[in-house]
């Protein structure tokens, strides 16, 4: 199941933005988060360990996202990342020039998804 | 599961991850695939098949490079940024990074901005008073032109001038362009619809708003003809204040009339807003021309040439300096002695800035009161300054592996002393944003103190330019001094040291304890300097109270009235005060009733005398004296008692002897070693002479305590005046019998104004109002000083006990109890406290001399004072040092040694 290479640039393009979509309204930890957008894309789009969590500690770095480390009983600890107030900043921002980036296409190509 | 972590680690090989990042990532992973492992048996698949599918999606070749760099909490330094030069993008970075570092520690951020708030709001709070007396007092044009002319005799320096002489020194110099005359505030009845009210007006000379630069708000100011003939025109200028509250700033005001004092004046013009008169304390409602002093003062004014009724106002000719003037004044006076012996002999001209003028009588107590404040209050900002950097230090302390880090990553140490001092800075500027704003409720709870009764004619205070940028300009400078010491160890930190993991070697920390010991001690220092101050000027105010003013307060009532205000001529207010004293003497509880001219404390020098047979007068018999008109029965109501002679009676009235009652200070310094009584003298400008017939004790006239002052009592009956005093000695308490009083009066006559009351108790407090001003915020900032220090005192305790919980902990395993360990801790922090204590004490022995001369019968070195100070110091010390302390003696041996 190798990725082909236009599935390739999309996820490019879009991971961070899905990624700060997911946590915006509440924590999540790695698992959820490729679940979600496994699920959510009707398995268009996936995400896997390698490719996840580089692009969350990535995030992370960039302080627009924080991880912490949560245990409940009868758990493993995990991972939970949350988005912080810089992360909700560029992503209102991302969602804005997306929406753009859309409707230019919608004009160019006639595609129209309503 | 086993396998995962192995397949994992094989895939981080080559990422050189620090272990513990190492393991954190692999514990991540681990339960990812450990989920999808489950979910996949979950949906059915064998255990082979699922292990085998994780496997293959976790070596997928994947769109994004392994690209693992730690997630650093912090940017990483912008190693290459110095070589850019572009210190605007540096300081941008060092902002944010600082905003990061504060938010990352909010207690110790709050900590800090709340210590810098309370500093940098003392310093603000008394700059925003000092700016608005002393330093910009007068929104004048030029003001530096502008000076102060006084007459100057041998007793006094600095008295205003007289109408006549005030017109030759406007008309005889060369050095100024201009020289105007105000008197000082004429208390005056305002009749209204609603009744009678107290209002405040300077007669002034027709060229004051021009001399000194001002524009009407609306309107205009004074016409030469309304200032060249006497009692012809009934023209005002209200103050902007008055025009709002009174007249809603209506614009119709020009034109209106209003009784002032049972005369009818005309508004012309409305003075600008923030002008209030030279005065930069106290402001008038109302200015009238000069001309109409004799209508308004019922005094010749403007003809005594030996008064001193005005201030006067000039402005410098362009070129011409000060020096040039007052020689020029001091030739203009010499003639003004010659020509007019018998007023001027001994008095000569003298010149000052007006700024200082400004401030009137209460120069010398708002001059020394805002020192002292200033220097109260810095000491407090160093405290908080010292409590900072020791926060600083320590939280260094905490900091050193990343600041070891950054400069091994390649930051210079003048790149990261800019990025801590930026940090440092910051923390001043929002500390500064506190401090301004508890400097602007600190303005406003200090005026509400203020006599309500004053409190619209006081000058206001406001945050203006100046004050925003001082709290600016304090707050940058707090952020380096407090940051400059952290910042230089900070970047001197040895990074092979560190990075070893080295913390526990003695060498720089007992180095950086030692810097802060000293810190601590001198913090202690100051805080005792302090409050040994605020407890000197306490014991002075107790001491003032229960100085003797040569009256009996107690039990005494004062009205003021003005029937001449209210339009009486002589028969009218004679036949007033005759009928006012007998129905408030037939009211329950009042004891005595009499009548005087003058307010106690509110004595002013006014005349000169010449002594018979000794009208060749030289210049040391050239005395102004206190004048009192007094009733019958004043000596005996007042309490002041006859040494020689005999009281006044019905009999010394108009048409009898010319008599007067004299203290003894004016007894003994002209008729030393004789008996005063039957003697003779006359007032400058007088053509008849007076006879002793008593000699009184002197009394304190305008301050408690005061140096003796010569007074002389005239019978009203043969001094008539219309506006006068009543006193009231009162069985009870004297406000009891206040309201009867009024009521008294007020049936004889409702335009008659009696507000005005005092009583004895609050004349004292109104004398000792300002010391009593000065003495509450020394209190409030030596408890603020106090507070800083021992707050710094805990810290740096509990840090120490923190650093040595090891050697605690070996104490304690070998036989150590938790006494010996408490004793141990306390012994370190008090041995600060006493060496803190002794260094302040040997300050205030240094400054005592300096504040001996303004301590009402205190000594500087008082020992009440010194020892109540240092034992507050000590007790508040010693719980700042009990509270580590105990936490010392708790350490459990076991858990400090395992952990060490």
């Amino acid at each position: 199941m190798r990725p082909n290479t236009d599935d390739r640039e999309w996820k490019k393009g879009s991971a961070e933005l899905l990624i700060l979509s997911l946590v915006r309204d509440q924590a999540r930890h790695g698992y959820d988060i490729s679940k979600l957008i496994e699920a959510r894309s009707n398995g268009a789009l996936k995400f896997h360990v390698t490719s996840l969590y580089p692009l969350l500690y990535r995030l992370e770095e960039r302080t627009w996202i924080e991880g912490r480390w949560v245990e409940k009983p009868g758990q493993r600890r995990r991972r939970y990342y949350r988005i912080t107030a810089e992360g909700r900043k560029v992503l209102a921002r991302q969602c804005q020039s997306w929406q753009e980036f859309v409707g230019a296409v919608k004009n160019i190509t006639g595609i129209d998804y309503a | 599961m086993h396998e995962w972590k192995s397949e994992i680690l094989q895939r981080l090989k080559g990422s050189r991850l620090a272990p513990a990042r190492e393991a954190a990532i692999v514990d991540e992973w681990v339960q990812h695939l450990e989920d999808r492992f489950e979910e996949l048996r979950r949906d059915g698949l064998s255990e082979h098949e699922a292990r085998k599918t994780v496997l293959a999606e976790f070596n997928e070749t994947d769109l994004l490079p392994l690209d693992l760099g730690p997630p650093a909490p912090h940017p990483p330094v912008q190693a290459g940024a110095n070589k850019s030069g572009n210190w605007l993008v540096d300081l941008w970075h060092d902002l944010r990074y600082g905003l990061r570092a504060m938010r990352k520690n909010p207690a110790f951020t709050a900590v800090v901005v709340l210590t810098l708030g309370f500093g940098i709001g003392a310093n603000t709070t008394v700059y925003t008073v000092v700016n608005a007396l002393v330093l910009n007092p007068l929104p004048v044009e030029r003001p530096s032109e502008l000076v102060a002319v006084y007459e100057t005799d041998k007793n006094r320096a600095n008295v205003p001038v007289s109408y006549p002489n005030l017109e030759d020194i406007a008309q005889k110099n060369q050095s100024f362009t201009a020289v105007a005359g105000y008197t000082s505030i004429l208390p005056l009845t305002f009749l209204s619809g609603s009744g009678t009210e107290r209002v405040f007006a300077e007669l002034v000379t027709g060229n004051y708003f021009e001399t000194l630069g001002i524009r009407p708000a609306l309107g205009r100011f004074f016409l030469p003809e309304e200032s060249s003939t006497p009692d012809t025109h009934a023209v005002a200028v209200i103050s902007n204040g008055a025009w709002q509250r009174r007249f809603g700033g209506a614009s119709e005001i020009l034109g209106r009339t209003v009784n002032l004092s049972n005369l009818t004046f005309t508004i012309v013009g409305v003075a600008p807003d923030g002008f209030r008169g030279v005065n930069a304390i106290f402001g008038p409602d109302f200015w009238i021309p000069a001309m109409m002093a004799r209508a308004v003062e019922h005094r010749d004014v403007l003809n005594q040439r030996a008064g001193f009724d005005f201030h006067a106002a000039a402005r410098l000719k362009p070129g011409v300096t000060s020096r040039q003037a007052q020689a020029n004044l001091k030739a203009i006076g010499a003639s003004l002695e010659k020509e007019y012996p018998e007023a001027n002999l001994g008095r000569t001209l003298a010149l000052g800035p007006l700024s200082e003028a400004a401030l009137g009588d209460m120069k010398t107590s708002v001059l020394f009161g805002s020192t002292i404040l200033m220097i109260i209050v810095g000491l407090v900002l160093l405290i908080a300054c010292s409590n900072v950097s020791n926060l600083l230090l320590s939280r260094a302390a905490a900091r050193k592996h990343e600041i070891a880090a950054r400069l091994a990553l390649g930051a210079s140490r003048s790149r990261l002393m800019r990025q801590l001092l930026t940090e440092s800075m910051l923390l001043g500027l929002i500390g500064g944003a506190v401090g301004l704003f508890l400097a602007s409720q600190g303005g406003h709870l200090l005026w509400s103190a203020l006599p309500s009764e004053f409190a619209k004619n006081l000058a206001t205070l406001k945050v203006d330019t100046h004050v925003l940028v001082f709290a600016l300009a304090v707050s940058l400078l707090t952020g380096l001094v407090f940051g400059i010491v952290p910042a230089a160890r900070s970047s001197r930190t040895d990074i092979v040291e560190v990075l070893k993991e080295e913390t526990r070697t003695a060498g720089r920390g007992r180095r950086g304890i030692n810097f802060r010991n000293v810190l601590l001690s001198g913090q202690v220092a100051l805080s005792l300097v302090s409050l040994a101050t605020a407890a000197l000027f306490l014991r002075a105010i107790e001491h003032a109270y229960m100085l003797d003013p040569g009256f009996d307060s107690r039990h005494l009532a004062l009205i003021m009235t003005s029937p001449g205000q209210a339009g009486y001529d002589r028969t009218r207010s004679d036949q007033f005060y005759r009928d006012a004293a007998a129905r408030v003497s037939g009211l329950a509880g009042i004891q005595s009733v009499t009548w005087a001219s003058n307010l106690p404390f509110w004595n002013r020098a006014t005349r000169s005398i010449l002594i018979e047979s000794r009208e060749k007068r030289t210049t040391s018999d050239a005395i102004a004296t206190i004048v009192n008109n007094v009733d019958l029965n004043y000596f005996a109501t007042m309490g002041i008692p006859f040494r020689n002679g005999r009281d006044f009676t019905e009999l010394d009235r108009d048409g009898s002897v010319p008599v007067a009652i004299v203290n003894e200070t004016l007894a003994s310094r002209y008729w030393p070693n004789q008996d005063p009584l039957g003697k003779r003298f006359k007032f400058s400008g007088d053509n008849f002479y007076r006879q002793v017939i008593g000699v009184v004790k002197t009394a304190n006239y305008q301050s408690l305590g005061e140096d003796p002052q010569p007074c002389i009592y005239l019978p009203f009956r043969q001094n008539f005046s219309n506006a006068m005093v009543m006193y009231v000695r009162t069985a009870g308490r004297p406000e009891s019998v206040l309201t009867g009083v009024q009521r008294e009066i007020r049936a004889i006559d409702p335009l008659i104004f009696t507000d005005d009351t005092r009583t004895g108790g609050k004349l004292i407090d109104q004398v000792l109002f300002n010391s009593k001003m000065i003495v509450g915020l020394l209190a409030v900032f030596g408890i603020l000083a106090l507070g800083l220090a021992c707050v710094g005192l805990y810290g740096i305790m509990a840090y120490s006990v923190n650093q040595r919980r090891r050697e605690i902990g070996v104490r304690m395993a070998l036989g150590a109890a938790q006494s010996n360990v408490m004793g141990l801790v306390l012994r370190q922090g008090m041995r600060l406290v006493a060496v803190g204590t002794a260094i302040g004490l040997a300050l205030c022995f240094l400054i005592g001399s300096t504040l001996s001369a303004t301590l009402y019968g205190v000594s500087a070195t008082d020992p009440i004072s010194l020892i109540g100070a240092s034992m507050l110091l000590a007790i508040v010390a010693a719980l700042a040092c009990y509270l580590p302390a105990r936490r010392a003696s708790r350490v459990d041996p076991l858990t400090a040694l395992r952990d060490a």
